[in-house]
């Protein structure tokens, strides 16, 4: 199978993997801002593709065992030099460098679903990566009207973190009954100046996404203040989500 | 819908009270132990209002017409008329309990009385009363006379008609009201609450300073302002007195546990905007 493409002015080449719609939102910005996508479905396809590529983007936060397998085929198949973005949101870049083989050239990225509309990313080399890696980084995304920030390589990263969070925490107050979903997120945008209400935010995020970065966060530091709130799980696995007593 | 309330305590939240009460005119009995706070509140009121009127915000008439509907009251029997009062003094149970004992035997039996309490149980404040079923919350946001919600507080006893004549009486302040069960930290605060204590485990672990932090928060996730900005803004203490709260009041569940940090910067007059220093220097 061909490696499909969109060809942009400048004719340079991101390869790009990943979950939805994380994927679609970094197609349409890097697309937006001339560059060529490479989006081979399956990893066998890779070799073609990653001879082109200037920069290869792995976005996924879910599935970390198809992660793992897109890293691996990503680091045989691309040339030393070519550095990979790689989402750290769930699993830090430093467990991801145990993956590979050439780990100087990974760097994580906070992606994120809704991250990309503002104009920052969080970006986290490992112990190992090499300062040219990051250096990469940060043009690329300058060269999508971004500027990044430079944050320890931690699972959740800075903003993920603090976003699940206070999802989390509004699912809790929802779940005992606190308010009602409606009246809890207008509560955040009018008394807190919230940019969105926590729900609308984990609706437009997914609570899949939402609860597998909990999960990770728990995981990693261990701690009851990471505990899950069951109605999230219940959302997360089932689809399902109620506004104000309507299913 | 009524006319006449009273306001006990003339501190920020109730003249701010005062102040949106006098132009949706209500007539206003402003009550203080002290004169002079219910003078100093009169006058700030007053150049809030002359602002708004400069501005092209109210007009001069509605002005003076809300200014001549505040009344300055220093006895509690002068609130006997009210069909609501709402008390707004320091955040101590033992004086808003000892307040609601002496308004429960001052006012008709009909009146709603409500508390400003960000912190204080509307339950524990209202047990023991004759009629605890007419005791709500009505939290404010500073400052009252520009924010845009109020949360209207359902005490364990609470009757669904107080609670429903909290929410008529916020809204025609021009407040949108939320109800909320009476749990610790109602909405905002236990969701900022977690806000603000996340920020400070991570600037804890090192994962990124207080500046990055913020300009994260507000650069990639969009907010008006960054968790340490508002934390120096608010007042450490304040924060550090509502996370204690909110910790305590939920039996020590971990989710809200005070960070160390915020405890220390209290403990050392590190208090944020208003002592020139928190988080950044001022």
């Amino acid at each position: 199978m061909k490696a499909s493409s969109t060809k942009g002015p400048k004719g340079v080449s991101v390869l790009l993997f990943g979950d939805e719609p994380l994927v679609a939102e970094y197609r349409r910005v890097a697309s937006s801002c001339g560059y060529e996508i490479l989006s081979p479905g399956e990893t066998k396809n890779l070799k073609g593709a990653a001879t082109r590529a200037s920069i290869a983007l792995e976005l996924s936060n879910v599935d970390l065992a198809a992660k793992k397998e897109r890293l691996v085929a990503l680091d045989k198949a691309l040339p030393e030099t070519t550095a990979i973005l790689t989402s750290s949101v769930n699993v830090t870049v430093l467990d991801q460098s145990s993956w590979v083989s050439m780990r100087h050239r990974l760097i994580g990225i906070a992606a994120f679903p809704t991250l990309l509309e503002k104009d920052l990313v969080e970006i986290a080399p490992s112990v190992y990566t090499l300062d040219p890696a990051v250096a990469v980084a940060v043009r690329f995304l300058g060269s999508l009207k971004k500027k990044a920030a430079v944050v320890q390589d931690r699972v959740g990263m800075v903003m993920p973190r603090i976003l699940c969070q206070v999802i989390n925490e509004t699912m809790f107050a929802v779940q005992d009954g606190t308010s009602s979903p409606g009246e809890i997120d207008l509560a955040m945008k009018l008394g807190a100046g919230y940019p969105l209400g926590p729900l609308e935010w984990g609706e437009r995020v997914g609570f899949g996404q939402v609860y597998a970065t909990l999960k990770a966060l728990h995981d990693d530091l261990g701690e009851e203040r990471y505990r899950i709130c069951p109605l999230l799980k219940e959302i997360a696995t089932t689809g399902k989500f109620w506004r104000d007593g309507s299913k | 819908m009524p006319q006449s309330i009273g306001i006990v305590g003339a501190g920020t939240i109730g003249g701010g009270i005062a102040h949106l009460a006098s132009l949706a005119r209500f007539t206003v009995s402003l009550y203080d132990v002290n004169e002079t706070v219910i003078l100093a509140a009169t006058s700030r009121i007053t150049a809030e209002m002359k602002a708004a009127a400069d501005g092209g915000k109210i007009s001069r008439e509605e002005m003076t017409e809300a200014l001549s509907r505040i009344h300055a009251r220093t006895k509690l029997s002068e609130l006997a008329h009210c069909e609501i009062v709402i008390e707004a003094v320091l955040e101590d149970l033992k004086i808003k309990r000892d307040l609601f004992r002496r308004l429960d035997g001052e006012v008709k039996p009909e009146t709603l009385l409500a508390t400003t309490s960000s912190t204080i149980p509307v339950t524990s404040i209202a047990a023991g009363l004759k009629k605890p079923e007419r005791v709500v919350g009505l939290h404010f946001f500073p400052p009252v006379h520009r924010t845009r919600l109020a949360e209207v507080v359902r005490g364990l006893q609470s009757s669904e008609d107080s609670t429903s004549r909290g929410r008529e009486f916020v809204e025609r302040l021009g407040k949108t009201s939320v109800t909320t069960k009476d749990s610790p930290g109602y909405v905002v605060h236990r969701v900022v609450s977690l806000f603000y204590g996340e920020a400070l485990r991570v600037l804890g672990e090192g994962i990124a300073t207080a500046g990055d932090i913020d300009r994260i928060v507000k650069d990639s996730g969009g907010f008006s302002a960054g968790p340490f900005e508002s934390m120096d803004l608010e007042g450490i203490d304040a924060g550090m007195a509502l996370a204690q709260a909110i910790y305590d009041q939920s039996f020590q569940d971990p989710r809200y546990r005070p960070h160390p940090i915020l405890k220390r910067m209290a403990e050392a007059g590190i208090l944020g905007k208003k002592s020139g220093r928190g988080f950044f220097i001022y």
